[in-house]
């Protein structure tokens, strides 16, 4: 029992054991609720709340009315899930970064190999994010949405999502990190 | 209203997955495209043995039925994937760990990350009809399953990602697939 327990503090679990947990939440989101994981999908509902209630004339389109209707879906709550997963998991192994003095950037690699600039992770993050959320538009869904829901239904899109992902990640990776690949 | 709140429970333990397999972190992401870590792939691969294993297994039984499938349209899958990947190098998230590293307390997740999805997806709404149409016409096989659409067993399918799978994770761990970290 107590070594169980010493388990679940610590940060970083075997991926192994991380992902049975992730198969089995995937599995009960199926049983329970008749619906898949996803992530990306939220934000489209959300932008659509939003839109619709700043510049509801630009946001009036065939999108936003009828394939990503606004609103508080289950995906928004998902997401909503994930936030509070991350912190619980954080807390659990006393590795939150709420308040602490590297919360704009904590990953040594990226210091490493960038610098300390906090504004450079941050551009490249947020660049980083808009392509993402576009590119799971096109794609019909993200890593959780598209990936690991489509794959465990066995979904042909799932494995050739996952082919593009390493397709496209490689030679980025190759070209940011150049000589340090 | 009590969908919402299974969903709310099935997102903490997604969460919290994400958080102990360690993609909350940037190198864990990017390192996957440079082959020194491998956690992100053998993460997946592990939640899709044990998942399509139980789901199928569940429906051969009765229990579960399935929901809508995602839609098989290769191109788009693909071209999707490869920008996807891109977006993925350059930030180290995706759109599920950048959700779960804000609620660690991340900053560079909760407000670059957050707020670049947003604008992302006011953009793909707004181009939607120019793009998604067209591209999602191409090598079209609509919302099928692999079992389904090349009339094998599914059992049979999942007998082989799961042996695949085991091959792999073999060769990333013992047989020394995966990159040392230069200068280590």
């Amino acid at each position: 029992m107590k070594f169980i327990l010493n388990y679940i503090r610590k940060d970083e679990w075997s991926p192994y054991v991380a992902g049975v947990l992730l198969g089995i939440v995937g599995i009960a989101a199926v049983w329970a609720s008749d619906s898949l994981l996803g992530a990306s999908g939220a934000f489209e509902n959300i932008a659509g709340l939003i839109g619709q209630a700043v510049a509801p004339a630009l946001f009036d389109n065939m999108y936003f009315n009828f394939i990503m209707p606004p609103g508080i879906t289950y995906g928004v709550m998902l997401v909503i899930g994930l936030f509070f997963g991350g912190l619980i998991g954080a807390a659990s192994s006393g590795t939150l970064k709420w308040g602490k003095k590297d919360a704009a950037n904590s990953d040594e690699q990226w210091k490493r190999i960038f610098g300390a600039s906090v504004w450079k992770r941050w551009a490249l993050a947020f660049v980083g994010a808009i392509i993402l959320e576009y590119a799971a538009g096109i794609a019909g869904g993200c890593t959780s949405g598209l990936a690991i829901s489509g794959g465990m239904l066995l979904a042909p899109a799932a494995f050739v999502f996952i082919a593009g992902m390493f397709v496209g990640g490689i030679p980025t990776a190759m070209l940011i990190y150049r000589n340090r690949f | 209203m009590t969908n919402l709140i299974i969903a709310l429970v099935v997102g903490v333990f997604f969460g919290i997955s994400l958080n102990k397999a360690g993609l909350t972190k940037y190198h864990k992401i990017v390192n996957v495209y440079r082959f020194t870590d491998m956690t992100v792939l053998k993460f997946m691969m592990t939640a899709l043995v044990v998942s399509m294993s139980g789901l199928y297994a569940l429906r051969g039984l009765g229990l579960v039925t399935f929901p809508n499938v995602p839609a098989t349209y290769i191109v788009g899958n693909l071209v999707g994937g490869i920008i996807f990947g891109f977006g993925m190098a350059l930030s180290g998230y995706c759109p599920g760990t950048a959700a779960a590293g804000a609620g660690e307390g991340k900053l560079d997740y909760l407000i670059p990350g957050l707020f670049g999805f947003l604008v992302g997806a006011v953009i793909y709404g707004l181009t939607y009809d120019q793009v998604f149409p067209a591209i999602s016409a191409l090598a079209n096989f609509g919302n099928t399953t692999m079992p389904d659409l090349w009339n094998i067993s599914p059992f049979l399918t999942i007998l082989l990602f799961g042996l695949m799978s085991l091959l792999l994770f073999y060769l990333i761990d013992r047989a020394g697939w995966q990159r040392k970290e230069k200068g280590e």
